[in-house]
């Protein structure tokens, strides 16, 4: 039985696979559009250009002269240009090139406009379609020269990008204003600025068969460990789709298990946290059009924690980071605590307090757990319409959640204030969840909390947490288990888990990330009165 | 790793903690007896450091034999951990969840233990490591919060020692024969990072664990009073339930079920692991996975079905009843003869290399 549905799968998969073979799609003609090459005759090379690129528009072909002789065309993308490196390239080949008097030979103007006249830093070469056209598409503009089957390829590049801003998602009081933005060179340069050395090495591979997307990963060599680059450079490898327009597209793919709620990378817009990671021995993927990158491998314990965490001062630190922690345990657990206590379990309410929940709830008309999961539902609903609204009609929707829905369900009897109470402290605690991903996974598993709570009690309660441990136990993020090091237990690594020692104190990186090079920091940095370098060389005391 | 899946593995000690007014002394008394059966069980299992007892057990007596003899220790695992987990489901029923038929307690339980064990070792045991901070805070709550009453009604432990050694003596047999759950090292020895270590582990687990026995022996006796304590079906928690720190903290009881709990999840998804993987080695099958859901089946229908109800699950634990069964008949018998085995083919050996 088990056996002939597996077989019958197995079927059912080589006849997609012999489909998807037979049937080459459009991204199967890019590939053929990979193998046209260039001709050396300038009019036929015009000609394919305008047969490839249809009627668009922003097209554009300048003919020219060059050096007073040679027939050739300067090709660009309109908008994508910097009007004026244009004009200096026409200039070059057209004004200054007269200088050159000797008789050159058909198409040799082009290795002479490469060496002697073009004053463009980046240059390169191309020789078909595909490669002429992906680079038009990122500011560069096309030189054809009669004769030369080659295309001069110039870095004009003159696109609008975004400012680089703090970035909206991941807000820190202290810290750089700095955020990602959807340039990757302008990324990667954030990423350089902050770590000097030449071993920060930044490898790109292009991904995407027709958005031709530049992906690009970033990892301080010999302090990632190798098999972990290997898998990251293999899995991005086997990426085979259309498009990807964000890194959300790749974290899918890479993830080692995919249908988990939890994010197995981090992503963030932060260049502190991504050069942090990096010195820690993990690896950044950055996409070209997206401001998140991905930092992979990550725990649960890094994705919980803040940058302010690491620039105020170790104690408050600590606490704000173990704040964060309660306020995840609150987010997650109270609502089904607070149904489980109510229906089953009233007797361990102080009496006092009994009473008033009691009287609370006198004359609602439904039971506990369909009172919580509306207000849950609801609060949803607010967030994900507060996220989609324009900022001027924002105060709107918190005017009528807050005002209307709330006050006046109380007000109908609809629901309990106590309710309302445990809903509004959930909804503020799962804000304290640094990243995004983490929160919604932790809201999603928030519902089934509280309805274990409502059909068991706390014994369900209990159920649902052995469940989700188990779960998150059996989590790994590229071959790192993804509770550690909670769970294995390290305890080296526990000065920067649930709270943060002082910086002289984290002497040695993670120990399962940055192995390899696990030494950080200098030992014996204990900043002490009269205990300045210099003196403890002597090896004097006091 | 394991270390803590083999500490959290004794939490039912905790409700069998002896009533009498010197259950204190027998804890220490039943320490020195269960460290002599953790050396019985851990000692064989180093010297086999890459094997389970399964494995072992046939190179020590043959194929057949081993085999025939492995069944024992397996069947001890289903039996006992079927017993912590009826012992569980009942202190739920009879405390909190009143109304819920105990079936439901222990499937559900078995269930989600299940899971883990399906999981593989390498999750319980970082399960165990996530609760472990947790469950070592319970415990020391639920030891401390007594305290302030223990000035009051101290005289409840006097007099001390009237009745001399012998009951204390026989006192401390119903905890050395829970330790047959220490049995559960003989499979997941070749698991762990370092098996050199595990006997160390398992004695330091065992003097951790007797001492809260001791201590909580001690508080049950002062807290509720010798009468009181022979009585309750679970002393410890009626302990716990007659703290009251203030107004506000009453209800302590509800930590100690939770901590309990996680004990029971972890003892009993090392107990489903143990028993697939030596069965599926008994059968010769390359997974153990195949065996966890019919294991954990029989294993809900042993926990209702092996005890007629509450008391009859309590007299089981009377020192005449439990002590030949579990001591003797779970780990005296197998790892007798294995050692036995084993001393006579090292002798052997000796006389071999000799000539």
């Amino acid at each position: 039985m088990f056996k002939l549905l597996q077989k019958f799968l197995q079927r059912r998969k080589k006849r997609v696979l012999d489909d998807w073979r037979k049937n080459p799609d459009i991204s199967m003609r890019e590939v053929q559009v990979r193998q046209v090459k260039l001709f050396a005759d300038l009019d036929k090379n015009l000609q394919m250009l305008t047969r490839y690129a249809g009627p668009s528009f922003d097209v554009s072909v300048r003919r020219f002269t060059a050096a007073g002789k040679s027939p050739a065309a300067l090709v660009r993308l309109d908008g994508l240009v910097d009007s004026r490196t244009v004009e200096e390239i026409l200039r070059n080949l057209m004004v200054e090139s007269r200088m050159i008097d000797e008789p050159g030979k058909r198409g040799e103007i082009k290795s002479a406009a490469l060496e002697r006249l073009l004053t463009i830093a980046e240059v390169r070469e191309a020789d078909n379609i595909a490669d002429l056209f992906s680079a038009l598409s990122i500011g560069n503009i096309a030189l054809l020269f009669d004769g030369a089957a080659q295309a001069l390829l110039c870095n004009a590049k003159g696109f609008l990008t975004r400012a680089i801003t703090e970035p909206g998602s991941e807000m820190a009081l202290r810290g750089p204003r700095e955020g990602f933005i959807e340039s990757l060179r302008a990324n990667t340069s954030l990423i350089r600025r902050r770590i000097r050395i030449p071993h920060l090495w930044i490898e790109s591979l292009v991904i995407g068969e027709l958005t031709q997307t530049e992906v690009a990963f970033a990892y301080i060599k010999g302090l990632a460990a190798e098999k972990m680059l290997r898998e990251v450079k293999d899995r991005l490898g086997r990426i085979k789709i259309d498009g990807v327009l964000e890194s959300g597209y790749l974290e899918e793919f890479i993830s080692d298990t995919p249908w988990t709620l939890f994010p197995l990378a981090q992503r963030t817009e932060r260049p502190d946290i991504v050069a942090s990671s990096l010195l820690e021995g993990r690896v950044a993927i950055f996409t070209d059009g997206s401001p998140h990158a991905l930092v992979v491998p990550s725990e649960i314990t890094t994705l919980l924690q803040a940058p302010d965490d690491y620039y105020e001062k170790s104690p408050a630190g600590s606490f704000i980071r173990l704040l964060r922690f309660g306020a995840i345990l609150i987010s997650l657990l109270l609502p089904g605590i607070y149904v489980a206590v109510i229906n089953f379990h009233q007797e361990l309410l102080p009496t006092a307090l009994l009473l008033r929940v009691t009287a609370a709830r006198e004359g609602v008309p439904f039971p506990v757990i369909f009172e919580v999961l509306l207000m849950e539902i609801l609060f949803e609903v607010l967030r994900e319409a507060g996220i989609r609204l324009p900022a001027a009609i924002g105060p709107a929707i918190s005017i009528v959640g807050a005002l209307i829905l709330g006050d006046a369900a109380i007000r109908a009897g609809l629901v309990s204030p106590a309710v309302v109470i445990v809903i509004a402290l959930t909804a503020i605690a799962s804000f304290a969840t640094p990243v995004f991903s983490l929160a919604i996974a932790l809201r999603i598993l928030r519902f089934l909390f509280t309805v274990a709570g409502a059909v068991f009690g706390l014994f369900g309660v209990q159920l649902v947490l052995f469940a989700t441990v188990i779960h998150l136990c059996s989590l790994r993020s590229f071959g790192i288990p993804y509770m550690s090091p909670l769970a294995p237990f390290i305890w080296g690594d526990m000065k920067d888990a649930l709270t943060r020692a002082f910086w002289w104190r984290m002497r040695r990186r993670p120990k399962l990330i940055g192995g390899q090079e696990p030494q950080r920091a200098a030992p014996d940095q204990l900043p002490l009165p009269g205990r300045d370098p210099g003196e403890r060389t002597d090896g004097e005391k006091e | 790793m394991m270390r803590t899946t083999i500490l959290i593995a004794l939490m039912p000690v905790l409700t069998t903690a002896d009533t009498l007014q010197d259950g204190w002394a027998s804890a220490v008394a039943a320490f020195f007896g269960a460290a002599l059966l953790v050396a019985v069980i851990g000692g064989l299992a180093v010297r086999f450091p890459a094997e389970t007892l399964v494995e072992y057990s046939q190179k020590l007596l043959g194929k057949w034999p081993g085999k025939l003899l492995s069944l024992v220790p397996l069947f001890a695992f289903l039996y006992m951990a079927a017993t912590d987990i009826r012992v569980y489901g009942e202190a739920l029923v009879t405390v909190f969840l009143t109304e819920t038929p105990l079936a439901f307690i222990i499937g559900a339980m078995v269930f989600i233990s299940a899971l883990a064990a399906y999981a593989g070792i390498e999750v319980i045991g970082r399960s165990a490591d996530l609760f472990f901070p947790l469950f070592l805070l319970a415990i020391i709550i639920s030891l401390v919060a007594p305290l302030p009453q223990v000035p009051i009604l101290i005289r409840n432990i006097e007099p001390v020692l009237a009745r001399g050694a012998g009951p204390v003596l026989r006192g401390a047999i119903t905890p050395i024969a829970v330790i047959s759950q220490y049995m559960v090292l003989t499979m997941i020895t070749p698991s762990t990072i370092e098996p050199k270590r595990v006997l160390r582990t398992a004695l330091g687990a065992l003097g951790a664990s007797s001492a809260v026995l001791a201590m909580s022996a001690l508080l049950v006796v002062i807290t509720l009073g010798p009468q009181r304590a022979a009585r309750s079906v679970f002393p410890f928690l009626s302990m716990i339930r007659a703290v009251q720190l203030s107004e506000f903290i009453e209800r302590m009881e509800v930590l100690i079920v939770f901590a309990w709990g996680f004990g029971v999840f972890i003892a009993v998804a090392a107990f489903l692991f143990s028993g697939a993987r030596g069965l599926a080695q008994v059968m010769g099958l390359k997974t153990y996975r195949p065996l966890i859901g019919p294991m954990a089946a029989v294993w809900v229908a042993m926990a209702v079905h092996a005890h007629d109800d509450l008391f009859q699950v309590s007299t089981l634990f009377q020192p005449g009843l439990i002590f030949p069964l579990a001591a003797v008949g779970f780990i005296l018998l197998p790892m007798g003869v294995l050692w036995g085995a084993y001393l006579i083919r090292a002798l052997l050996g000796r006389l071999h290399g000799a000539g």
